[in-house]
């Protein structure tokens, strides 16, 4: 009887794991082989004329020596001033989507009652804009004589601020701006699923509101923050477009997502372009890692 | 030196022809069966036109839509344009077949002589082309297409700089000439030079007297790198190409940029009330002056050839060049519509008439050459150094 059962259940997860087909053929098609092009491309050559990738498939005809100049100019040359930017802009751009996300999807997923709905309709309309268009709306904004500053002249502050030339905090302000939507919606599908008993448990034993927060809510949303934390910043890294709508083109801004368009769309340099991705990768694939132990440890603890 | 460097670049040119004549290189870019134009010749006398749809590539807003309308009326055909946003897309799409097209509409004078070698292009038959007489005659051998076999001109500009004549002043400028922009601290953040890894250096390299434009000597470039990479701590240099509606709005002072971007911003920029007396333009003396044009050709790969060469004449055609350049702003290398003629007819005001360059000045004019993978990586890997902070 036992056995049947088991029998039953073992061919019901051989049924249940066909679904996952589509997804890891997904994964192969447009992540596995996707990134073997980028190495082919990386440590191949290009069309002297023509100046196309010409990728090397076969990985014994690799050539190393493109990706060892950027790994070179990464660690002690140039790019490392990118890279250090790059990140620091994504880090800033993070803590300001945490500051501006978690209260608005606490209040979304706990608070706003009868309003829910219309709170996350709100914060998905930003969405039927194109991005261009919102960071062109930007540029408009932040001219000289533009409406931010004749806002804050209204509070006595300087109204001839220049935010367009250059400026690292308005490449912070538009990351923030275009990716705070995103990080709001994993975060709050966490906090909206928290046990309210948990919380009213907090309280019972004593403890403030703002105690219960710190020790009950805060701990059980992590997973979602990480979660609302990778799917932010990942796009952030490889975002080109928003620093050259927003700075005119400065050099005091330029990101690695800049230095790979330059490499790749603007003159033909594919290896160098498709190298400076793979390093890029890399990196990520570290807080990847960290990001993938975590929720790990976490489940376990969980399941506990 | 400088000369011996310009002949064999003017010869490694020549031979790219040859080469696109004999060998097919298109195996080297990964395609087994591609369109190889190995050989080809122009298509022959008398054809009649296909019915088309006729396929276009070019820059968006870079060809006027009535005069499109103008083409489609006339032939009875459809017109289908692609746009690209740089030169090297262009090439890569069209190489990779990712774009399928009869009509290239801008070709970079650097990138002719590799089309051509990478048999992207055909030859072209003249006697479809009975306008190409309407050409400026210093176009009807050019630089990167001899005998201009290959190609017709569509536009050309010079390179210098446009400021605004209401905040600096003009005789300023042309006592300092390009040390304008590097003197410009009192802009800061309204200072721009072209984004364009050649056109940037060639003025680093003519501001101190080099005219051999073309060098791949790496001391040159980098003394080029150092030179504009002061400019971010001097004047908080932007890097674009958008002078034309920058300098009209006022969020720019002083760009180094192309003469036609005044022209076009004249006409269509000017925020109400401000008049087109605040644009300014200087450009260095002929024989410093870095002439440029684009061009256009017939696709080797095309599958209405004789079309193409049809829209091409069409383009050339006196009038039509005119109605187009009335609304893109770049002129057209055609000679009637020179500096006088397009005064005369309210395109260009009086006061800008140097934005549209002489016979004398095209034909001693300096040329931003070709300098092969190689050379071209010079330029482009100190372009990157710049861009990411000097």
């Amino acid at each position: 009887m036992t056995a049947t059962l088991q029998r039953e259940s073992r061919s019901r997860t051989r049924v249940w794991s066909v679904f996952a087909l589509p997804g890891i053929g997904w994964l192969i098609g447009f992540f596995l082989i996707s990134v073997y092009a980028v190495m082919a491309v990386a440590f191949g050559s290009a069309d002297p004329f023509l100046k196309t990738a010409i990728p090397a498939w076969n990985p014994l005809e690799w050539d190393f020596t493109t990706m060892s100049d950027v790994l070179d100019e990464v660690f002690t040359g140039y790019l490392r001033k990118v890279f250090v930017r790059t990140f620091a802009f994504v880090g800033l751009a993070l803590v300001g989507c945490i500051a501006i996300g978690y209260p608005v999807a606490y209040y979304a997923a706990r608070k706003a009652g009868r309003r829910k709905g219309l709170l996350l309709a709100a914060l998905v309309l930003p969405f039927w804009i194109s991005y261009l268009m919102r960071m062109l709306a930007w540029t408009n904004l932040l001219q000289p004589d533009g409406l931010v500053n004749q806002f804050i002249g209204w509070f006595g502050l300087p109204d001839d601020r220049t935010w367009l030339d250059g400026e690292w905090h308005t490449v912070v302000i538009g990351l923030i701006y275009g990716y705070v939507p995103f990080f709001i919606l994993p975060l709050y599908s966490t906090l909206e699923r928290i046990d309210g008993r948990f919380i009213e448990a907090g309280r019972d034993l004593g403890a403030s509101s703002f105690q219960t927060f710190l020790r009950v809510t805060l701990p059980l949303s992590v997973p979602g923050l990480m979660a609302a934390s990778v799917v932010t910043i990942l796009p952030m890294f490889g975002d080109y477009y928003t620093n050259s709508y927003l700075t005119s083109g400065s050099p005091k801004t330029e990101m690695v997502g800049n230095q790979v368009e330059y490499y790749l769309r603007i003159v033909g340099q594919p290896q160098r372009g498709a190298s400076l991705v793979l390093v890029l990768m890399a990196m990520l694939f570290v807080l990847m890692v960290y990001y993938m132990v975590t929720t790990i440890r976490q489940q376990k603890a969980a399941d506990r | 030196m400088s000369a011996s460097r310009r002949d064999f670049l003017a010869r490694s040119t020549q031979l790219g022809v040859l080469l696109g004549a004999g060998v097919p290189l298109l195996q080297a870019c990964g395609g087994d069966d591609k369109k190889t134009s190995s050989g080809k010749d122009p298509i022959a006398d008398g054809l009649s036109p296909e019915k088309g749809p006729l396929r276009i590539i070019n820059y968006a807003d870079y060809v006027n839509l009535e005069v499109i309308a103008d083409f489609e009326a006339e032939y009875g055909v459809k017109v289908e344009i692609s746009t690209i946003d740089t030169d090297t897309e262009a090439t890569t799409k069209l190489a990779s077949g990712a774009i399928k097209a009869d009509v290239h509409h801008s070709m970079a004078g650097t990138s002719i002589g590799n089309l051509i070698a990478g048999g992207l292009i055909q030859p072209l038959n003249r006697s479809y082309i009975p306008n190409f007489a309407n050409v400026i005659s210093t176009f009807n051998d050019p630089w990167y297409d001899p005998g201009a076999r290959y190609s017709v001109p569509y536009t050309f500009f010079g390179t210098g700089i446009g400021f605004r004549t209401d905040r600096i002043d003009r005789a300023l400028v042309d006592e300092q000439g390009w040390d304008t922009i590097w003197n410009a601290t009192d802009f800061k953040g309204e200072v721009s030079v072209l984004d364009d890894e050649r056109e940037a250096f060639t003025m680093a390299m003519l501001r101190r007297g080099v005219t051999d434009i073309n060098t791949t000597d790496q001391a040159i470039i980098d003394q080029a790198l150092a030179d504009v990479s002061e400019l971010i701590d001097l004047v908080n240099v932007k890097v674009n190409i958008e002078a034309y509606k920058d300098i009209p709005e006022g969020t720019t002072t002083v760009a180094q940029t192309w003469s036609a971007d005044l022209i076009a911003g004249a006409a269509g920029y000017l925020p109400e009330g401000v008049s087109d007396e605040v644009l300014g333009f200087w450009h260095p003396p002929a024989g410093e002056y870095v002439v440029t044009n684009d061009s256009m050709g017939v696709l080797a790969a095309a599958e209405s050839p004789v079309l193409a060469h049809l829209y091409l004449n069409y383009l050339l055609d006196n009038e039509v060049a005119e109605k187009n350049f009335s609304w893109v702003g770049y002129l057209p290398a055609i000679a009637k519509l020179d500096a006088d003629y397009v005064i005369a007819a309210g395109y260009v005001p009086e006061h800008l008439r140097n934005c549209v360059p002489t016979a004398d000045e095209i034909s001693k004019a300096l040329f931003l050459k070709p300098l092969g993978a190689e050379g071209d990586a010079k330029y482009e890997d100190a372009w990157a150094r710049f861009t990411a902070g000097g």
